[in-house]
């Protein structure tokens, strides 16, 4: 049972990216009214942590990873984490002696909170440097 | 000594995901909660650490489908009626 519930999940995560990334690929969130706004900069006028995420996507898969990442910075704290993730994995399973995972210190996960929410507030600042960080 | 129980899991990848990739603050929810994991796990609080851990999931899944959801009823309702429209050159 938990088997088959895991199999349509991914199956649907599959189908799911298959029809949305030729979309992003071919269709440029900045120009086109295709995809839909963040309801969080339409209703407060404000952005949110996760604005800009699909101009980053249409940028990335163009090849842009410059241009895609200065849209939201906060895709490499993504990337940063999933990659951590992903070798300290390998290492502690190939590795000979195992390694302590930074991401259980509970400073670790506090100083990612402090950097969303203090990237929130600065990107809305619409001041000089922090202009970079808006979307 | 007695024997710790495993940690439970903070979902801090999956909060982050949230967070990105939909812009409804229930994302800092979830993060929030990946905090609480770890520190009340290193408190010695375990209910509380496992209960906070159930709360991360929850709040991750929940803001990345209500995202998807909006996400494809909106491309469903005006993504297509702009595709015609500019199918038929009135864009």
């Amino acid at each position: 049972m938990v088997n088959f519930n895991k199999t349509i999940y991914i199956v649907l995560i599959v189908v799911v990216l298959l029809l949305a990334l030729p979309l992003y690929f071919f269709i440029d969130p900045s120009v086109s009214a295709f995809f839909p706004k963040c309801p969080f900069l339409s209703f407060t006028g404000l952005y949110c942590p996760g604005c800009g995420s699909q101009r980053a996507v249409h940028n990335f898969l163009q090849g842009n990873i410059i241009t895609g990442i200065r849209h939201n910075y906060l895709i490499l704290l993504l990337v940063l984490v999933l990659a951590y993730q992903a070798i300290l994995f390998l290492f502690n399973k190939f590795g000979s002696k195992t390694y302590d995972n930074l991401l259980h210190k509970s400073k670790m996960t506090k100083a990612i909170l402090a950097m969303v929410i203090i990237f929130w507030v600065l990107r809305n600042i619409p001041i000089a440097p922090f202009t970079e960080l808006a979307p | 000594m007695e024997q710790k129980p495993q940690r439970p899991n903070s979902y801090l990848a999956l909060a982050i995901i949230s967070t990105i990739l939909c812009c409804l603050p229930t994302g800092i929810v979830s993060i929030i909660y990946a905090t609480q994991v770890n520190s009340a796990y290193e408190d010695g609080n375990y209910t509380k650490a496992v209960s906070a851990s159930k709360n991360a999931k929850t709040w991750g899944i929940v803001s990345i489908v209500l995202a998807a959801l909006g996400w494809l009823v909106y491309i469903l309702i005006f993504g297509l009626a702009f595709l015609g429209a500019a199918a038929n050159g009135e864009f």
